[in-house]
């Protein structure tokens, strides 16, 4: 087991620095980000000046080894547009995308559960069509346009909900100020919700169609009929015999629902004006501010990884012949 | 029973949900949106009209520029120029401070010009990349208490350098001494008539009325300048009464905001130039109809092929009127008019020129340019404006290129053409500011490497001269842009803003939201 989580923590170092390559030559491949750091007015010199202040005037190989000398200091360098530290700011914004992406897998999973079984026990039914049917939208519907209808309906029209915006609350809970988080725990679920729709409601309806087709296939099994023949309560059969097993292929893939969530969140945030890792990764990328984007994606790198071998180890840990093969 | 139940939790959920937080501003604070926030809180790192539009709220400048193109003074109280025309002395006002509590003096203003300017600082953005390079700066020194002189490399138009001088935000030496430049971008102390109290990044920015502030009223005690980067989330907040100013209301929404009862749009002629340029750098020889587009009449031939009023109406939701030069109203040469839309004597000047109609009814074909994503509506007016080339004969290929990663740096490359759709920042307070584009064959600006010797000549001469001569000097260049046109002149982009009816506000057209006089009606 041991040998099996070293090989694996290796591939993963080589992951994240085949992630960062290719970022850093997509970065600039799209063309000299001097650019944007200069009036529309400046002249050729003042463009020259500006390319050797922020050093993209030194060959590329260079000014990547100097970032991975950095990186293994743990420094990811300074955003060129906001001159912090590119880590400080990530870690600074992630809290919020957390928070929108817990919430939004929360939401996806409570749902989609108790639709997703009742879907399968009235199969055929127009309940059972009618859930297929929201999974389907939910599936095509577009995040953008998704948000911008909730904001019309819901926070414009109905008034029910705040139409932007965002309450902290694991910024402050992280920070040790349980009063101020708790205080406002009902305000930062009320910013939550249409937000956390928007990211959520795409793997609403995949979860829905799975825990679905899944609840199907177990309910077609032989100890399911065996049980019905005992003459077991249908209630306790689908709740203590076939829910458990029907549950397994939504767990495998909860694990990566998170990281799936995370990168899903851009559009969400810039909709809602949430101020989270997404839309500053977005703004970064546009803003050709190429250390804060480095610094977000060896994060983001990190997470991912980190999220995988987790689940590896534990499919390892339950099943000895992944480790072994 | 448990339907009952059921509904009862509904009816708990509902009451919880729609108890609407309270986030109308009260009658003391004034609520605005913006797409963007900004990048730090570094008054020498400021290049982009959002955060201008802050800095300009929490930092003074020497003179200040109204928004209707006076530069009146500010912190300074006058200032006089040497007579070689390379010192300018300012001479501030007494008792000013620095939100600190700082006293503000002469050493502060030239502490301010070194540090924007000093290399080892790295600052990048408007002061530094336009402003003081524009301006020719120098140095600068301290001649008394409250007299600072700024030492230029030579004279120049008095009105473009007082404007540019007074674009650079005045800030405390012995404060911004004491900090990192990390530390700075996170602090502001400012000499605006607005204190900063908080920034969460992205999100939102306050500023607080500075008790006692003596060169300018403020109305609102409190500023929240809120990001809201989507368009129809900023239209929604100022319909929910939740916002009291929005910036660049996209043109479809305006009718939900004015029908609203909540709100109003206030559409403004803006300062910004919108042209197509004809390319003339040699790299373009080969490129599609660069040769006909070298000739004189040709160009002209095509500034009456296109329908700009048309444009205006179908694609950017207001009237505009077409543009004689690229200098803006007032300061324009009143003797030009327009060229109009006459697509007859379009194609009989391109006749005249030697480029008659095909077989195929294609005189000649040619590129253009033109980015998405940067000016209002860009893409739609670049096709339309293609079309209506073709529709003359000169047959048309539209590209569109993304701003940022492509569009930005061949402009400034100057390899965009041979036909590119721009927009350039143009002033109400000096003619000569609108003409810098095109400042010397070589500049960084001229993206179309027109050479034209009379303008060149023209430009020197008009460098250090009297007001008047001045005037009569860019009169005879506007001439010469009329009748050897660079650009196929378009419009001044106009600027929509969405405005509570509550708030007696007007919008400028140099794109800069300063709100220290608006009211509550």
């Amino acid at each position: 087991m041991g040998k099996y989580i070293i090989r694996r923590l290796w591939q993963s170092v080589i992951v994240i620095l085949g992630v960062t390559v290719l970022a850093f030559v997509t970065l600039h491949l799209a063309g000299d980000p001097t650019y944007l750091y200069v009036s529309e007015r400046a002249g050729q010199e003042e463009i020259e000046a500006t390319r050797q202040k922020l050093g993209f005037d030194r060959p590329l190989p260079e000014q990547y080894f100097k970032f991975l000398g950095g990186m293994l200091q743990g420094d990811l360098g300074t955003s060129l547009r906001a001159r912090q530290p590119a880590l400080g700011l990530i870690l600074e914004r992630l809290p919020a995308t957390i928070e929108l992406t817990l919430f939004s897998m929360l939401l996806a999973t409570l749902i989609a559960i108790p639709i997703g079984i009742l879907a399968a026990l009235r199969r055929g039914t127009p309940l059972d069509g009618g859930v297929m049917l929201f999974a389907m939208i939910g599936q095509s519907i577009p995040g953008f346009w998704l948000g911008i209808m909730l904001i019309l309906f819901v926070g414009l029209g109905l008034r029910w909900l705040p139409i932007s915006g965002h309450v902290p609350f694991l910024q402050p809970l992280f920070a040790g100020d349980f009063g101020t988080a708790f205080g406002s725990l009902p305000e930062s679920i009320r910013h939550l919700i249409l937000p956390a729709v928007t990211v959520g409601v795409f793997s609403l309806s995949r979860n829905a169609r799975l825990v679905r087709s899944s609840m199907l296939e177990v309910l077609s099994l032989e100890y399911i009929t065996t049980a019905r023949s005992k003459g077991l309560r249908e209630g306790t059969i689908v709740m203590r015999h076939a829910f458990r097993n029907a549950l397994f292929p939504l767990v495998t893939i909860l694990g990566l629902e998170f990281g799936f969530l995370l990168s899903g969140v851009v559009v969400a945030e810039t909709v809602f004006s949430w101020p989270g890792v997404g839309r500053l990764v977005f703004n970064a990328i546009n803003q050709r501010d190429i250390p804060l984007v480095q610094a977000a994606v060896v994060v983001f790198s990190f997470i991912f990884v980190g999220l995988n071998l987790l689940v590896d180890i534990v499919y390892a840990y339950l099943d000895p012949r992944i480790r072994l093969s | 029973m448990k339907q009952v139940r059921f509904v009862f939790v509904l009816l708990a959920l509902l009451t919880l949900v729609s108890a609407v937080s309270a986030q109308t501003p009260d009658e003391n604070t004034l609520v605005i949106a913006q797409s963007v926030d900004v990048g730090a809180l570094e008054p020498s790192l400021v290049g982009s009209r959002a955060e201008a539009n802050i800095f300009g709220h929490l930092f003074a400048t020497l003179f200040e520029i109204t928004g209707t193109g006076e530069i009146t003074p500010f912190l300074a109280t006058s200032y006089s120029i040497s007579e070689d025309g390379t010192e300018w002395t300012f001479n501030l006002n007494e008792g000013l401070t620095c939100h600190n509590g700082e006293a503000l003096t002469a050493e502060d203003v030239v502490y301010t010009f070194q540090r924007a300017a000093d290399p080892a600082n790295a600052f990048t953005g408007n002061t530094v990349g336009f402003v003081l390079p524009g301006a020719g700066y120098v140095d600068a020194r301290v001649d008394g208490d409250l007299a600072a002189t700024i030492i230029l490399d030579g004279p120049q138009s008095e009105s473009l350098r007082l404007g540019l001088l007074s674009e650079v935000y005045i800030h405390c030496k012995d404060y911004y001494e004491g900090l990192t430049l990390e530390e700075a971008a996170e602090a502001p102390v400012g000499s605006g008539p607005y204190r900063f109290v908080e920034w969460v990044r992205d999100d939102y920015l306050v500023i607080e009325a500075v008790e006692g502030y003596t060169l300018t009223e403020t109305t609102f005690d409190t500023i929240v300048w809120r990001v809201i980067p989507e368009a129809s989330t900023r239209t929604a907040e100022l319909i929910a009464g939740n916002v009291d100013i929005i910036a660049n209301v996209p043109p479809d929404q305006v009718n939900a905001i004015n029908n609203s009862g909540i709100a109003g749009v206030q559409a403004v002629a803006g300062t910004r130039r919108i042209y197509v340029g004809f390319q003339f750098g040699e790299a373009f020889a080969d490129a599609p109809g660069y040769e006909a587009l070298q000739k004189t009449e040709v160009r002209v031939a095509l500034q009456y092929a296109v329908d700009v009023e048309t444009i205006c109406a179908a694609l950017l939701g207001t009237e505009c009127e077409r543009a004689s030069s690229m200098v803006n109203p007032p300061n324009s040469n009143p003797n030009l008019t327009p060229y109009p839309f006459d697509p007859a004597r379009a194609e009989e000047l391109l006749d005249a020129a030697g480029y008659p109609r095909g077989e195929n009814g294609v005189r000649f074909e040619t590129v253009l340019q033109g980015p998405r994503g940067r000016y209002l509506n860009d893409a739609a007016v670049v096709q339309a404006i293609g079309q209506y080339l073709s529709d003359v004969g000169v047959q048309t290929t539209v590209e569109i290129l993304d701003w940022s990663s492509d569009y930005v740096p061949r402009i400034n490359q100057k390899n965009v053409g041979p036909l590119f759709f721009l927009g350039s920042g143009g002033s109400t307070w000096s003619a000569l500011y609108d003409m810098t584009d095109l400042s010397s064959p070589t500049a960084g600006t001229n993206y179309t490497n027109w050479m034209n010797e009379e303008w060149f000549s023209l430009w020197d001469q008009a460098q250090g001269v009297d007001p008047e001569t001045e005037r009569e000097l860019v009169n005879q260049m506007l001439e010469v842009f009329y009748n050897d046109p660079p650009w196929l002149m378009l419009y001044f982009q106009p600027d929509f803003y969405g405005v509570s009816t509550r708030l007696d506000w007007q919008a400028r057209r140099d794109e800069q939201v300063i709100v220290y006089n608006a009211k509550l009606k």
